[in-house]
């Protein structure tokens, strides 16, 4: 009886349905819409983010700077530092603190006998020594160093030149100035000033040979220049009068040989010093490396803490993400139904709430690590560090905030998906 | 275009009973029919609406829809249909408030796999008479208008099946008529429409008269209407 009529309304056939972009800007809608609730849902992310980039970065910053200076006091990270005495004393050694153990011809023993070793470089150092120039007078240190001193801390002249092994050996009263000194001797001489020049160390008179590029500042802060390099030897047998060093520093053939290294060195010299086995060293051995992580390792622990605080803003944002779209899941019932009975399936509904939670969150996400990048740079520029580049901290950023909503956002997508449609649209 | 074949739904009550809301219902629809669903509220009228819409599955029995067998449908399957077979007609309209006229009508063309085309949202307002209000939020339209949008929406997909649930019920006897007139309008364009009423005037409109009571069909009856 139906048709009776004579038209009737083609069947196509069904169609395969809804895409991504189609649930993307359904989602941005709602987010758009709901501006307050949307930012209060971005919130934690925000905070958390921000401060994990800002950390990250800082963090990641003050450590190169760590570096560097370390780095600018040892020279090379590879070598084992061999220090007198037992007790591993912080400062700097010099003359009046150390034990009279290590011998130059146990430096020169470790660089002949350790197949590790490439070369051994020899420090006897004295502080706050009184040198003079014609008209002034200042009181560097004195640094009487063996001539491959340079290869080691990478010392490099602004004039003229550092001395030679021959002139070590021949016990030369020659002296190459760090900058500090040269600045405090010769002032208003320039760079070159005081070459050929003569300064007097206690009552020994030195040709200065060589003035040094300055280096800055150490790990503690305090300057680097204030020195005055000469020859080992002559600061053993012509100035201190002493036959012991300070410091022999020995230089490795290969960077992974430390443990190697610092086994033969130990058993060579507790031989040399006939120790018995049950005998304390009488000498200390340092590996920078190992000395660096430690550094290194003290500044991690503030890091470590802050970093828990910025997951803690996270897990808060994401449980204000939950609640939030919680009350949302309530209040939409009946647009849940709505969309229901025109077409959308529990999936549709499911991955609608979970983009609007990713959106919200990835946006929190991206101001986060913006802010986070903005506060990075201000640190940087107000303390000097190096810049880094931001892409591992944004890498993280992006990767924890979509985790994020996805974690807390899958709960009330869940919820929105069961709503009944029956019962969401007869209410 | 619709077949039921002895057709229940057994609701479990909150204390644990089984409340029968349809008992073994059969009929079918031809395609093309305009036909009214009477009964007294209870006799199981929302149940069976529900069931013909794919918004809900039938405990016992089977439904055919344009052929396709709804009772082993999967949720996904089930919104395909809704969204491309069946256009809803409401008594309370059930627009999104906070969306404009335009907007509530491209809704099911999001779930239907092709871009939203505003152009055909826009054509079908105008046809409605709306075209002045398209960008106008659903709140702000008088209860007529809005269920001229919902009327645009329902036929977006251009589905083959409208139900209408009361779809005067709401409104005063002007807006009543512009909303029939629509109706008939669609069943003239050779859509298949089922009509839940009251009002004895309306069911006139259709040419075929069911009535349930107590979850059963207790009359089918051919009408002088439209039919």
């Amino acid at each position: 009886m139906a048709a009776a009529k004579g038209r009737v309304h083609p069947l196509p056939p069904l169609a395969e349905k809804f895409e991504m972009p189609q649930g993307l800007r359904l989602a941005w809608r709602t987010v758009a819409r709901n501006r307050l609730r949307s930012f209060l849902m971005m919130l934690g992310v925000l905070v958390g983010i921000a401060s994990l980039t800002a950390l990250d970065s800082v963090g990641e910053s003050t450590r190169r700077e760590t570096l560097r200076r370390f780095q600018r006091m040892v020279g090379t990270f590879d070598t084992v530092i061999v220090r007198p005495g037992a007790n591993r004393s912080r400062g700097m050694p010099s003359l009046t603190n150390v034990e009279p153990s290590l011998k130059f011809t146990d430096a020169r023993a470790i660089a002949a006998e350790v197949a590790a070793v490439r070369q051994v470089a020899l420090l006897q150092n004295a502080f706050d020594v009184d040198v003079r120039s014609r008209d002034q007078a200042a009181s560097p240190a004195i640094f009487g160093v063996s001539a491959n001193w340079t290869d080691l801390r990478g010392e490099e002249v602004a004039a003229g030149a550092f001395f030679a092994d021959e002139e070590v050996a021949g016990l030369a009263r020659v002296a190459v100035l760090g900058a500090d000194a040269a600045a405090a001797l010769f002032p208003g001489q320039g760079v070159a000033g005081p070459l050929g020049q003569t300064v007097r160390i206690g009552e020994v008179p030195f040709v200065v040979k060589g003035v040094l590029r300055p280096r800055g500042a150490g790990p503690a802060g305090a300057s680097l220049d204030n020195l005055v390099y000469i020859p080992v030897t002559t600061a053993s047998r012509r100035l201190f009068n002493r036959d012991f060093l300070t410091m022999a520093i020995a230089q490795l053939r290969d960077p992974s040989q430390s443990e190697t290294a610092l086994r033969d060195i130990r058993a060579l010299l507790r031989e040399r010093h006939q120790l018995a086995a049950a005998a304390q060293d009488d000498f200390t051995l340092i590996s920078p490396r190992a000395a660096f992580g430690r550094v290194a390792a003290m500044g991690g622990v503030l890091a470590r803490i802050l970093r828990g605080v910025a997951v803690l803003a996270m897990v808060i944002g994401g449980v204000v993400i939950t609640s939030l779209m919680l009350v949302g899941v309530a209040e939409r019932r009946r647009e849940i139904g709505v969309r229901r009975s025109v077409g959308a399936s529990r999936g549709d509904i499911l991955w609608q709430f979970l983009l609007e939670a990713l959106l919200v969150s990835a946006g929190g996400g991206l101001i986060g690590s913006l802010l986070g990048l903005g506060g990075t740079q201000a640190a940087i520029r107000l303390q000097h560090l190096p810049a880094v580049p931001p892409w591992g901290a944004l890498g993280w950023a992006a990767l924890l905030s979509v985790g994020l909503g996805l974690l807390f956002g899958v709960h009330p997508a869940w919820k929105a998906a069961r709503v009944d449609p029956v019962a969401a649209l007869r209410s | 275009m619709i077949e039921l074949l002895a057709v229940s739904k057994t609701y479990t009550r909150a204390d644990g009973a089984p409340v029968a809301a349809l008992a073994g219902v059969s009929f079918s629809i031809d395609a093309g029919e305009m036909v009214a669903l009477r009964g007294p509220s209870g006799s199981g009228k929302s149940s069976l609406l529900n069931i013909l819409g794919c918004l809900d599955t039938p405990s016992a029995g089977r439904y055919l829809l344009a052929g396709e067998e709804v009772s082993r449908c999967t949720d996904r399957q089930l919104s395909r249909l809704r969204c491309q077979r069946i256009g809803f007609i409401f008594q309370s309209f059930n627009l999104l408030p906070r969306t404009t006229a335009v907007e509530n009508v491209e809704l099911p063309m999001a779930y239907a796999g092709r871009a939203v085309d505003r152009a055909r949202a826009l054509a079908l307002l105008d046809r409605v008479g709306l075209s002045a209000r398209a960008h106008h939020y659903a709140t702000e339209l008088s209860g007529g208008e809005q269920q001229r949008v919902a009327i645009a929406r329902a036929v977006i997909n251009d589905p083959p099946l409208i139900l209408a649930d009361e779809p005067t019920g709401n409104l005063d006897s002007a807006a009543g008529a512009e909303v029939m007139r629509l109706l008939r309008e669609l069943h003239a364009e050779g859509r298949t429409v089922l009509l839940v009423t009251h009002d004895d005037e309306i069911a006139a409109a259709a040419g075929r008269e069911l009535r349930l009571r107590d979850g059963a069909l207790v009359g089918d009856t051919a009408l002088a209407g439209a039919g």
